[in-house]
């Protein structure tokens, strides 16, 4: 019998998918902060500094170009975002807690959603250039913050590990 | 008086002609959150750079704070904007200079 490998949260496979390698309670914990910032993108204020950071300026020297630039793309952006969340849930609930099964496209869709939870998280936290291992910066341990200093390190290696993961698959010349 | 001088109205209008020749570029501005890793990464699946030419962009982004990613019609560099901001990156255009 062949025995998969196990060397990461992400498995590239002979047919060209990728096998998530994350415990359930991982699996739903990604699945409910999907559904955080399905939530944030549809009722969230947009105006909200925090949700400003995945909506940026596209003519930052002309403020009127920039205006109507967000005026007729802003909705696509949302729409694109919301496409992606969608796509990363239904992979996961889709595995009904086996492992789940991510094609390239999806993979691609999964890695954007990830990075944009991790947009919100690192604005919310006022991440700066210095804050390279978040998780060890000066909070105290009944910080409350710690946890999501935490979260946002564990966020960055599962980011870094998908993008090994493709790099390694070749995904991209 | 006769002159061969044109009259400024002539001279806005030429140099509008040569502003509207100039191509647009979108540029990528360093931030603190988007990992290195995924800047060079998403800058080799949407323009195709080889590996090595999408490290040296990102190093600049992170070094100088910004880098040019691509150039050309308005239109285009509009497209690109909105794929870097579908993937998270900070990117804007302007003109050329």
């Amino acid at each position: 019998m062949m025995r998969r490998r196990n060397s990461g949260p992400f498995v590239a496979q002979r047919d060209g998918t990728y096998f998530m390698n994350l415990a359930p309670d991982v699996q739903a914990m990604l699945v409910h902060m999907f559904g955080e910032l399905r939530d944030v993108l549809t009722t969230g204020d947009s105006n909200e500094p925090t949700l400003q950071r995945l909506f940026p300026v596209a003519y930052h020297q002309d403020p009127e170009s920039n205006e109507e630039y967000q005026r007729l793309m802003r909705s696509e952006l949302v729409a694109s975002r919301l496409a992606a969340i969608s796509r990363a849930v239904e992979v996961i609930d889709t595995a009904q807690n086996q492992a789940p099964i991510l094609t390239s496209g999806d993979m691609s869709q999964f890695m954007q959603s990830l990075n944009a939870i991790r947009l919100l998280l690192g604005t919310m936290l006022d991440v700066s250039e210095d804050d390279d291992l978040p998780g060890h910066s000066d909070l105290e341990d009944d910080d409350p913050r710690l946890a999501q200093h935490h979260l946002y390190a564990y966020l960055g290696w599962l980011l870094e590990a998908s993008i090994s993961a493709q790099m390694n698959r070749g995904e991209i010349r | 008086m006769a002159s061969t001088t044109e009259s400024p109205a002539t001279d806005v209008a030429v140099d509008e002609q040569l502003d509207t020749d100039k191509p647009w570029i979108v540029l990528v501005w360093n931030d603190p959150i988007n990992l290195m890793s995924y800047v060079a990464f998403v800058l080799q699946k949407l323009f195709g750079y080889s590996n090595e030419k999408a490290t040296e962009l990102m190093l600049d982004v992170h070094h100088k704070g910004r880098a040019v990613v691509s150039s050309g019609a308005r239109e285009r560099a509009e497209l690109d904007v909105f794929r870097l901001h579908e993937h998270g990156l900070w990117a804007t255009m302007q003109r050329d200079t």
